[in-house]
This record gives structure tokens, C-alpha cells and sequence, in this order.
């Protein structure tokens, strides 16, 4: 049937005298179907390969998203969660915000030392990790890949710090590795609204660069 | 010119539509299957728990691994009939049970405060149904293939060998074996 209707969008004057579509004409029908498929992957590749995990809603740095793992997911959603962060929770067991830039926009650096600086959370427990560019734990020599909201002095939990750079700093510190570009991911877990809104960017950590 | 070339560039744009949205479609299946087989092959196969040493820069098994949290993993089949999951009670301040079909979507989710600090049993059913044995609740699982994934918070590294112990009596069995 499809085949017929190819054919029969073929001007006679492209056709052969027995009525069928000249080679030049086949040929041109053919490059612009495959060209077509190739470019539908490859544009939806690098779609899913440049989509940021979560990335619905951005609160300054921040992006997140609510529909993880539920069959409202749309088809990119569920790609890019698959490709960043397969068996992710579902937004009342967990919220997942992930930042790749700080808070004036520029993307962050594994050189460079970043003040990370929140309070407390609307939740039973929260955590912040460093990542690669992949999605994996940046290597370092302590082995310290997060700081979370149980592992802060009481004193710490309504107002902390964190300091993210390569080389050890006083305080809190995670380690981000020397390497060209991280990400962090901030754990929300078991938010207090049952993970049906964001958190506001009071809420969330600012992310500020302070030396390079 | 424009007559000729009209058609199929129209056509190639309707299979640019169509092959981006396949891809997409496919994609979470691909890679949970991927990820599936992956699970299966660095444990002890299907149908089977695994508990999985804590994550660090080395892991390689899922994207974006928590290093706060162990993970225990069965890899389940359905085709030979419902798997049992048991999941023992540890002394963490946070575990949870989340079942995920082939396509991503979470099929169940429970944690220790929802069951009150109480064990976790669930049978999972496949397309081809069956019944949960008595203490077992139903969790109905499109697709025969997923993962069952056990989180448990560590939130002092220096508990987790006595964590590590109580989170072996976790198990996951085709019922009937």
C-alpha cells in the first residue's frame, strides 16, 4: 500500500515508458527516507544524551522533575531518566534536584571551589552527591562522594555549608576531583508535601563560585 | 524541480518524526533491559537478592548511584510464575522496597515507616498472573522482566557491617522453588 502511494506521487514525467519511477527517481525516494530515520535516531540520541536528569522545572541552578517513574512520564522524561538516573524514586518517596551550573549560570568546574550553602529541609532526610559528566562518583582519595543531613552537627541542620573544590577545605568538604565538569545531586527524601510540589529557591542550596 | 523533490523530502520528514519518537519509546526499555541483564550477570542470576557493596567512584552497575544508601538487587523473571520478595526488617534509619517493570515505570513502593518497621513480603505477578500466597501482598508487573531494589540509609559508615549482616535475610525466590 505505502509502496503504491510512492508511486503513485511520482510525476509521469519521472517515469519510465512502462510507467514505473525512473533509477534517478528510486534513488532520490530512497536517500530521503533513509536520511530521514538516520537523522530521527541521531536527533533523538542527542536529545536524550544532552537532557539534564530532571530537567522540568529549573529553580535557579536547580532542575527537577515530579514524574519519575510513574506512566505519566513523557517519552523524553522517561529516556532521560533511564539514560541519567534509571530506578529513580517516585516523587513521594524522593525528589531529585540537580544542578550543572551555579547560581550565575556558568557550568561546574572540578578546578574551581564552589560554597554550597543551605538550611533545613522539609524532609525526614536529604543528601547532596557530586557526579561526573556521566552520572558516576568522582574519584578521590578520602573516598568522600556526599554529605547528608544525618551525618550534620544539630547545630549545622538549620544552616550549613559545604565547600566543593579539589583539594581539602576547613568544614564541611566534598571533592570534586580536578575534574572539567561535575554535577551535584540534592536527595530530598520523604518530603514533607509528599513530593507534589517543588522546593522554592529559598529552600534549595545557592551554589556560589569563589575561586578558580 | 520542486514537484519532483516535494514527496520524498515530505516522506523523510515523516520518518525523521517517527524514527525520533521510536527511539525515544525504546530507549528506557533498552537500557532497563540492559541494566536488567547487567544486575543479573554480577549477582547470582535471576530471581535471586544480591546485596551490592556501598557505591564508590568504581561502580559502574546503574547511573547516578547513592553513596548513602546499600542496595540490595533481584533481577526477576516472571516467566516461570510469581516471585516471592522478602524484605527483612535493619537497623537504618531509612529503607525502602521499590519494584520496577521493564519499562521504567515503578510497579511498587513501600518503606520502613510506611510498614510500621515491619518486614516487606510481596509476590510479583507477571502477564500471566497467579495468585500471592497467604502473607504476601499482590503487585501486579506489566512486562515479564525488572528489578526489585532494596535501599537502606547509611548514615554512619561504621554501622554497616552490622547493617550489611541483617539485610542478608532479605530474599527473592520464583514461588514454589
Amino acid at each position: 500500500m505505502a509502496e503504491d502511494a510512492i508511486v503513485d506521487a511520482v510525476p509521469p514525467s519521472h517515469r519510465t515508458r512502462f510507467g514505473l519511477p525512473t533509477l534517478q527517481t528510486i534513488v532520490i525516494w530512497v536517500v530521503c527516507a533513509m536520511v530521514g530515520i538516520v537523522a530521527g535516531i541521531l536527533l533523538a540520541v542527542h536529545s536524550v544524551s544532552s537532557g539534564v536528569f530532571g530537567s522540568q522545572t529549573a529553580i535557579g541552578p536547580w532542575t527537577t522533575g515530579s514524574d519519575f517513574g510513574t506512566a505519566d512520564a513523557s517519552a523524553k522524561t522517561r529516556a532521560v531518566v533511564a539514560r541519567r538516573g534509571l530506578l529513580a524514586l517516585p516523587a513521594s518517596e524522593a525528589r531529585y534536584y540537580n544542578a550543572a551550573v551555579d547560581d550565575s549560570g556558568q557550568a561546574l568546574n572540578g578546578h574551581c571551589r564552589y560554597r554550597i550553602s543551605g538550611g533545613a529541609l522539609p524532609a525526614r532526610w536529604w543528601s547532596l552527591t557530586v557526579y561526573d559528566g556521566d552520572g558516576y562518583l568522582v574519584k578521590n582519595d578520602p573516598g568522600v562522594y556526599s554529605i547528608g543531613s544525618a551525618a550534620l552537627r544539630p547545630d549545622e541542620q538549620v544552616r550549613w555549608n559545604v565547600a566543593v573544590a579539589p583539594n581539602k577545605q576547613p568544614g564541611n568538604w566534598l571533592p570534586s576531583g580536578n575534574i572539567d565538569h561535575f554535577e551535584l545531586t540534592l536527595r530530598v527524601y520523604l518530603p514533607a508535601d509528599g513530593g507534589s510540589g517543588n522546593l522554592e529557591r529559598t529552600q534549595l542550596p545557592a551554589i556560589t563560585r569563589e575561586a578558580c | 524541480m520542486l514537484r519532483r523533490f516535494l514527496p520524498p523530502v515530505l516522506l523523510g520528514l515523516i520518518l525523521m518524526a517517527v524514527a525520533w519518537h521510536v527511539t525515544l519509546v525504546q530507549t528506557p526499555r533498552a537500557l532497563m533491559a540492559a541494566a536488567t541483564h547487567r544486575i543479573a550477570n554480577a549477582g547470582s542470576g535471576f530471581n535471586t537478592m544480591t546485596a551490592a557493596p556501598l557505591a564508590t567512584s568504581d561502580s559502574r552497575m546503574i547511573v547516578r548511584p547513592s553513596p548513602d544508601l546499600a542496595y540490595s538487587s533481584c533481577p526477576f523473571d516472571l516467566s516461570k510464575g510469581p516471585v516471592l520478595v522478602d524484605v527483612a526488617a535493619v537497623p537504618a534509619p531509612y529503607w525502602s522496597l521499590s519494584v520496577f517493570d521493564a519499562r521504567t515505570d515503578v510497579a511498587f513502593v513501600r518503606n520502613n515507616v510506611q510498614a510500621n518497621g515491619n518486614p516487606i513480603r510481596v509476590a510479583l505477578l507477571g502477564e500471566k498472573g497467579g495468585q500471592a500466597p497467604p502473607g504476601y501482598e499482590p503487585v501486579p508487573v506489566k512486562g515479564d522482566k525488572g528489578i526489585a531494589l532494596i535501599r537502606i540509609l547509611i548514615d554512619d559508615r561504621a554501622r554497616f557491617p552490622q547493617i550489611d549482616a541483617a539485610r542478608q535475610a532479605s530474599s527473592c525466590k520464583v514461588l514454589g522453588s
